[in-house]
């Protein structure tokens, strides 16, 4: 009996943490429910106060329409409408028929005075805009700052950010092409030699095995630790590591590289150089192309570019090789009128030392 | 011809040392830019490095034409001045020509470090072992160098002919340039004499706009 009863007390001992485990999952559940109710409330508070400095910010504004854009300013000289006019166009042609979305979306300007020192009311929506901004500087802002939606995680990940209008798109390729000559990456290199997997990989599209496709040989992870991550690497235990590699031990070099996170690695071609590729796709793509590459979030990135141009994905990197290639920055050389010029120059001066007022007698 | 050959043999006299140690100067700076691209490892890997020490030597090049330029100019019109020009008005022969031949003598001896640096220029290039996508311009690089060298060498060679009035007329709206840019800065008036000053003299048409731009030996 004796014994019986130590067994069911032993039992009963060895369960009660099973009790115990059992409250504190249901605290934790609790907390977490109020932690999402109170989460709830701060985005419902925040929403409405947003909502009301909106409202507060179009009292006694004009709405200004052209196109899709939605502009609500103060009556300034501004060059608000001017500037929306030249602006359109590019964002139309980026956006297609996602920018109708955009009437939902307005731009809130306020015009101040450049040289006031008054104190004014503060709005937390919104651009404070000097109003002697000149057209150029007021249509590159309304370029910038669109107001679209923000794409999805995925993408906004693999693109670093918001897809904008181009304002130099000339420039951008040309940047592209330096980075195809100086990335030091045999995946830049070979994209500009004209292998279009290479290109691939350069921009994230293929393999997720990034450090391998991207820095294949052993210089390259050498030269990407020893130029990126020495400061980084020269504390504590990977000090060792970092030493040994810099001697030229590729081992430590790629475990130095895959202790990092995969979204930390240095890319061989910029997120400038992706921008440009998606540009290049809602080109090809049309009116439409916009929407349908933020169709479906969960696809891989190079088949929403695919379903966005309308073309393979091979295709389209190689179309955006070419125009990168096109757009070769000028190189040095004189053109033919600096020369004359500069022995125009050369006359001029001769001449202002033979007609010295110091040889007239 | 006799008359030539005499003022540029004396010339050389004068400014052999600014010669020499500018054609050395100028046949060095090129390899040293260079430096090490020749290497067998110096491969692809290296061509931003290669590109930003290119660059970095580059600024030397207008330094170096500006201070030859300047130094011949003077060395031209020294000894001159030290006699208060009473040779020169003993010469057979009119002012102006005596100037022009002043001025020609300046250029033939200019011509040997703008030879030194073409030289220079040429042999790094074929040294050099450039990445593919990279090329190098020893001869734009040559030819911008000889005109900035003349720009300079005719600015100073005109400043260093002209008497003490003209260099004080010059002064003088150089002075009253900075002193209205001040004054209208005081008054928050949008007036930008020294930019635009900057922008005349260096952009363009400007005639120290060969100055300016970059002075690379490899570029894309």
């Amino acid at each position: 009996m004796c014994r019986r009863f130590g067994l069911l007390l032993i039992l009963g001992v060895l369960a009660s943490p099973l009790f115990g485990q059992d409250t504190l999952i249901s605290r934790l559940r609790i907390r977490a429910d109020s932690l999402l109710r109170t989460w709830q409330q701060a985005v419902a508070i925040a929403n409405l106060a947003d909502s009301l400095e909106r409202e507060r910010a179009t009292i006694g504004r004009d709405t200004i329409a052209v196109g899709a854009l939605r502009i609500i300013t103060n009556a300034s000289p501004l060059p608000v409408r001017q500037a929306a006019a030249l602006a359109w166009p590019a964002i139309d042609s980026l956006y297609g028929s996602a920018a109708a979305d955009l009437a939902e979306r307005p731009y809130f300007i306020r015009a101040v005075d450049p040289d006031s020192n008054a104190r004014r009311a503060v709005l937390h929506v919104g651009l404070e805009v000097p109003w002697d901004l000149d057209l150029r500087s007021t249509t590159t802002l309304l370029l910038t700052t669109v107001p679209i939606a923000p794409p999805d995680r995925a993408l906004a990940t693999w693109l670093t950010g918001v897809l904008r209008p181009s304002i130099h798109p000339r420039e951008d390729l040309g940047g592209v092409y330096l980075e195809f000559v100086t990335a030091p990456s045999q995946a830049a290199r070979g994209c500009f030699m004209g292998d279009i997997a290479s290109c691939i990989d350069a921009l994230g599209l293929g393999d997720t095995n990034h450090l391998e496709r991207w820095y294949p040989s052993a210089p390259e992870r050498r030269a990407v630790v020893a130029g990126s991550f020495a400061d980084f690497f020269d504390h504590g235990g990977s000090a060792q590591a970092l030493r040994e590699c810099v001697a030229g031990r590729d081992a430590s070099c790629t475990a130095l590289l895959r202790s990092l996170p995969a979204d930390v690695l240095p890319k061989p071609l910029s997120d400038a150089a992706r921008v440009s590729l998606v540009r290049d796709a809602l080109r090809l793509g049309g009116q439409d192309a916009y929407r349908r590459l933020l169709r479906d979030p969960e696809a891989a990135i190079a088949d929403r570019l695919a379903e966005a141009a309308g073309v393979s994905v091979d295709s389209l990197v190689a179309g955006w090789r070419n125009a990168a290639l096109a757009a070769r920055p000028a190189p040095v050389e004189l053109p033919w009128w600096a020369i004359g010029v500069a022995l125009g120059w050369v006359t001029v001066f001769a001449g202002c030392g033979l007609s010295s007022s110091r040889w007239r007698l | 011809m006799v008359m030539y050959k005499a003022l540029l043999y004396t010339q050389w006299k004068w400014a052999r040392l600014i010669i020499l140690l500018g054609t050395l100067a100028g046949f060095s700076l090129p390899l040293l830019s260079l430096q090490g691209a020749a290497r067998a490892d110096r491969g692809a890997l290296q061509a931003q490095d290669l590109l930003r020490a290119v660059q970095s030597w580059g600024t030397l090049y207008p330094l170096l034409a500006a201070a030859l330029g300047l130094l011949v100019a003077i060395a031209t019109w020294t000894a001159d001045h030290r006699g208060r020009h009473v040779h020169a008005l003993t010469l057979p022969l009119p002012r102006w020509r005596y100037v022009l031949l002043r001025f020609a003598a300046g250029m033939t001896l200019l011509a040997v470090p703008i030879a030194a640096v073409s030289v220079g220029a040429l042999l790094a290039a074929f040294t050099a072992t450039i990445p593919s996508g990279l090329q190098a311009y020893p001869l734009a690089l040559s030819l911008r160098f000889a005109l900035a060298v003349l720009v300079a060498y005719a600015v100073f060679f005109a400043i260093s002919a002209g008497t003490a009035r003209t260099a004080g007329i010059i002064l003088a709206v150089v002075a009253a340039l900075v002193v209205v840019q001040v004054v209208a800065s005081i008054a928050n008036l949008q007036l930008d004499l020294i930019g635009t000053s900057q922008v005349v003299l260096l952009h363009g048409l400007g005639p120290l706009a060969v100055f300016t731009s970059r002075w690379m030996l490899v570029d894309v």
